[in-house]
């Protein structure tokens, strides 16, 4: 099922941005009043706090991503409400006779002592035209037990329906059948080409460096664009501005710690974050890898500066790196670059700009060193971005957003150089990534809202290189483009939209569509992610991924908002997948596009989510009910297969407990059913050795997985003394009853009877304990 | 690549791993025809074996084809119908294989027809067997390097049978020129099944293939290592055989060498 888009409803969701807008037309004369919304200890900007007037007309608004709110109300007197959850309510009574400016600062509520599952205003859910939504802050995330205590916000994230971990360890994710390339991953702003350490063992997010994180299942707002299944905006932390702050973390793996504050008071602030594993220190102590090192480290580093009250400037920078090696034979690194620069600027009252300047670089370099022999392997992909981005008030009805992006990308596909391996040199591919932009959230009126708008996509091929073309692996043309021209460039209208339709009191209905397009493509044989994946950008043969989501969705809230209900079901269907042919060299094969067919796929699911948001004990379960499917031009006959990422069956339940002052409990329990995969049906002898027949492509499934996972946190610093200085211990245990998850299942002779063949099941981690130590002066 | 393995294989060794046997409810396959026939550049007789494949759970005994009509051609005239010997084993009796030329594989079998070619390589000297030992991970690792030349021209593809005090290393060996081309091979078998020690005696049988033994090794590799999270989704590999059936008719150069490891 296609939902193609023409013209005619191009035009038609542009006449009704512009219908929309002609309503300004009020009897009496509106007054603004903007600022900003922030924390009173930090002077971090809060996103999503609310600021909302009291009586019969209800007026509301949010604050954007920098913390900035503008309402438009008519002349008058109004008691407003400033709220962020976690933090006392402001109330203000003020009369509004002409257009204002206030800066709210909102103190942490002291007698919080449980977890908020929520950062939002406590029945959002019920007034927003958002779908497929989850904004985590880093409190919830860090009462959660993971493996080996290292708080992740993407294990976090994997917790939530719809979203689901590509395996044990896994920091790769699969987001309503989408591939794990599929998630546009921002650490402000700036994509992050791998998102994993290790493996996928640890993401590259240090949680002491970020401030929260969103995700979006594939119903964004028209700012964002450039993967198929989601977005996963993660946020850092801005850095004091009123005082210095030391946080860190000793635990059995890894240890971090973060220096944050005022370079001028109320005028400028840093941060600096840093952690590093220490695996290898164990095994330097073991005598067989005395020469091995096996670490990541990561550096995240913020400062920003007040020009003056309308203008803000901001740089960030990620640096995070993976060495592994084994004296000076083997030795390999790989790891991600970002940075950026931005510029906030508060037009007038209601106008509010952005302006990004962004880098980012991915590569991976391995070095073999072998008596006389030297030999390297590299790639990289590096881009630079530019981002403009208008956030406009107009009324109250209407907050728009709009803007261009522009995204220039260099990708040098795997090179093997050294003394004597080379390969024919390859030559870097250049592409040009821009996109315009506009959305428009219309409150219709008090149980009607919109979230619309729509994108357009460019994609040009740059010169530099020859591109062929091939059929099913043999080249049919070459196109050779000289350096500095432009080739081929692929444009795709994105229209969006979401409504939210308030039933009741306490229940809204929602439904939502959504094209998104993809331009660069991971190339991967493995679901684990794998450094050495590459990146290919869109060519002759590879054309744009698309994706067309439609989804329905019911939130009901019970008990005064305590308990919030969610239902989501989707379909969404995808053209232009890239897949591999059987038996396709994706590391030495000289053109990878030579290796690589293309098809179809669909995907649609249930996701129920039940939250538990205050109280001692908070909490969700989350249930997805799914199916994913390809359907690939040369691969099974041509017919439909399950993706591997296809699970029936997905569930998870999230407690927290708040024991007493001192003692917060949490745990985890996961069930899903097990990957699809392909196993033998048979099997056949060639030259005396084994080889197995396979029949259906993924036609099989691993085992189910389940497991439970608890934590325990101390907190020291309760202990009656007063002080600066907090600290908490941390107790994990990952895997409480042992289960043993299927890792791999291979088939092999058997050893002591060689006309018997077995199958045999690997797992990893069986009870891992953790304990970690945080402090904070 | 064996990177992945490398790191994979050091994860397990820091964390904590364990393996077991399983039972899977596999179902049952198709009887599938099984070829695989060989033409290389030393004399004849040359053997086309016909097999059929078995459930994963029974035991690994593959009954032969018998009653088939087996011929092969060449793109010089030449022809011969093979004959069978036993266990449905075929028997050429007169063909004979040069570089360069292209072999045609007929097998009529149960009613149905099957069809393959392969095309002998170009020989490639084999020079020597060069000892390579390296360090890795504080230990010793023999490996051996098959030392030749790559020529200059594109698509040289090989295979090297690897043997250690006589028994064959199960692990696939396979290499093109995309890396190296025109260059002296420095490339050591590495080996995932049978760890050479000192005193061995290792031989090496160095193929010169075309492009489709290639990938139908290359892919049977693929298969045989699997990583993390399962690596390359299996498949039968490619193997230009019409018709549906399994296994690989593949005309090849071959040369050996060998050496004791110090």
């Amino acid at each position: 099922m296609l939902l193609p888009v023409n013209k005619g409803q191009l035009s038609g969701m542009l006449g009704l941005l512009l219908l929309s807008l002609s309503f300004q037309s009020f009897g009496q004369q509106t007054i603004t009043i903007s600022g900003t919304i922030k924390d009173a200890k930090s002077g971090e900007a809060f996103q999503g706090a609310t600021l909302s007037t009291a009586g019969r007309n209800t007026f509301a608004i949010t604050s954007n991503e920098y913390g900035f709110y503008s309402l438009s109300v008519p002349k008058g007197r109004y008691s407003f409400k400033v709220s962020y959850v976690g933090f006392t309510e402001i109330s203000a009574d003020i009369n509004l006779t002409a257009d204002t400016t206030i800066d709210w600062e909102l103190a942490s509520s002291a007698q919080l002592e449980e977890v908020v599952i929520s950062s939002k205003r406590k029945d959002d859910n019920l007034r927003k035209a958002v779908m497929g939504t989850e904004t985590l802050n880093m409190n919830e995330v860090a009462k959660l037990p993971v493996i080996f205590g290292e708080k992740d916000i993407i294990k976090t994230i994997q917790l939530l329906p719809g979203v689901k971990s590509n395996g044990e360890g896994s920091n790769g994710f699969s987001v309503r059948g989408g591939g794990t390339d599929q998630n546009l991953i921002l650490l402000d702003e700036a994509p992050v080409y791998n998102a994993s350490h290790l493996l996928g063992f640890f993401s590259t997010f240090n949680s002491d460096a970020i401030k929260d994180a969103t995700i979006i299942k594939g119903n964004s707002p028209a700012q964002y664009g450039g993967r198929l299944s989601s977005v996963l905006d993660v946020k850092m932390k801005e850095g004091n501005i009123k005082d210095f702050n030391v946080t860190g973390g000793l635990g059995s793996i890894s240890s971090r710690v973060s220096v944050e504050g005022p370079i001028q008071k109320e005028k400028s602030s840093f941060i600096v974050s840093g952690r590093r594993t220490y695996a290898d220190l164990f095994l330097k102590a073991s005598p067989d890898f005395s020469d091995s090192k096996l670490y990541f480290y990561d550096l995240n580093a913020k400062a920003n500066y007040k020009i003056n009250d309308k203008n803000r400037v901001y740089l960030s920078g990620y640096f995070g790196r993976d060495v592994l090696g084994f004296g000076n034979t083997f030795n390999t690194d790989w790891g991600n670059t970002t940075g950026t620069l931005r510029w906030n600027s508060i037009l007038s009252a209601k106008l509010f700009s952005n302006t990004s300047l962004i880098y980012s670089n991915y590569d991976y370099n391995i070095r073999i060193r072998n008596n006389e022999t030297d030999f390297n392997i590299n790639s990289n992909i590096k881009d630079w971005n530019i981002k403009q981005d208008f956030s406009l008030y107009a009324n109250p009805q209407h907050s728009l957003r709009f803007g261009f992006n522009a995204i220039h990308h260099t990708i040098t596909p795997s090179t093997f150089t050294g003394t004597v391996n080379n390969n024919t040199p390859k030559n870097g591919r250049q592409g040009l990534e821009s996109a315009v932009y506009i959305n428009d959230y219309w409150k219709v009126n008090s149980n009607l809202s919109l979230d619309y708008g729509l994108r357009l996509s460019a994609y040009s091929i740059l010169g530099g290189d020859t591109y062929n073309i091939y059929n099913k692996g043999v080249i049919t043309e070459s196109i050779v483009l000289d350096k500095g021209t432009f080739g081929k460039t692929y444009l795709n209208a994105e229209p969006r939209i979401t409504a939210n339709y308030r039933v009741s009191d306490v229940s809204s209905i929602k439904g939502g569509y959504a094209r998104n397009t993809q331009n660069l493509h991971l190339m991967s044989n493995s679901t684990a992610g794998n450094p050495t994946d590459q990146w290919i950008g869109n060519s002759y043969s590879t054309k744009p991924e698309i994706a067309d989501q439609i989804s329905v969705g019911y939130s009901r809230n019970f008990n005064n908002n305590n308990y919030e209900f969610n239902a989501e079901t989707y379909y969404k269907s995808m053209q232009n997948q890239v897949d591999y042919k059987d038996g396709a060299d994706l590391n030495t094969a000289a053109d990878i596009e030579s290796e690589l067919l293309y098809g179809k796929g669909r995907a649609y699911g249930l996701e129920l989510l039940f939250k538990k948001k205050t109280g001692r004990l908070t909490g969700w379960v989350g249930y997805t009910l799914s199916k994913t499917e390809r359907k690939i031009d040369g691969i099974n006959n041509n017919e439909w297969y399950n993706a591997r990422q296809d699970r029936t069956h997905d569930m998870s339940i999230v407690g927290i407990y708040q024991l007493n002052k001192q003692w917060s409990l949490s745990g985890t329990f996961i069930y899903n059913t097990g990957n699809a995969v392909t196993y033998p049906t048979g099997k056949y002898s060639l030259n005396g050795q084994t080889v197995y027949q396979y029949a259906d492509r993924n036609a099989n499934r691993m085992p189910a997985n389940h497991r439970l996972d608890l934590n325990a946190t101390y907190d020291l610093a309760r202990k009656g003394k007063k002080g600066k200085y907090e600290s908490s211990l941390s107790f994990g245990l990952y895997n409480v009853y042992g289960r043993e998850n299927a890792y791999t299942i291979t088939f092999r002779d058997n050893e002591t009877d060689p006309t018997k063949t077995e199958a045999v099941q690997t797992s990893l981690f069986r009870w891992v304990p953790s304990i970690t130590y945080n402090f904070k002066f | 690549m064996k990177f992945k393995y490398v790191v994979y294989a050091l994860l397990v060794m820091v964390l904590t791993s364990c393996e077991k046997v399983i039972e899977l409810d596999l179902g049952d396959t198709s009887p599938t025809l099984v070829i695989e026939g060989n033409i290389t550049n030393t004399a004849g007789p040359y053997y086309v074996k016909l097999t059929k494949t078995v459930n994963f759970d029974d035991a690994s005994i593959y009954p032969g084809v018998v009653g088939a009509l087996v011929t092969i051609t060449d793109n010089a005239g030449q022809k011969d119908t093979l004959t069978h010997t036993t266990g449905g084993l075929y028997v050429t009796q007169k063909l004979r294989g040069i570089i360069g030329r292209t072999y045609f594989l007929t097998v009529l079998s149960e009613g149905k027809t099957y069809t393959a070619q392969s095309t002998m390589a170009e020989n490639v000297l084999f020079d020597s067997l060069r000892y390579n030992p390296f360090s890795f991970g504080g230990s010793i690792q023999h490996t051996v390097i098959p030392v030749y030349t790559d020529p200059i021209t594109v698509g040289n593809n090989y295979r090297y049978l690897l043997f250690v005090n006589g028994i064959l290393d199960k692990t696939y060996l396979v290499d093109n020129d995309n890396v190296n081309n025109g260059k002296t091979n420095e490339r050591p078998l590495r080996s995932n099944d049978i760890e050479i020690k000192e005193g061995d005696f290792v031989q090496v049988a160095m193929q010169c293939i075309d492009a489709q033994t290639y990938t139908y090794y290359f892919t049977l590799s693929q298969a045989q290592g699997n990583g993390p999270g399962g690596g390359t989704t299996p498949s039968n590999p490619p193997n230009g055989i019409t018709g549906g059936a399994l296994g690989i008719f593949s005309a090849y150069t071959t040369q050996t060498k060998s050496l004791v490891i110090p």
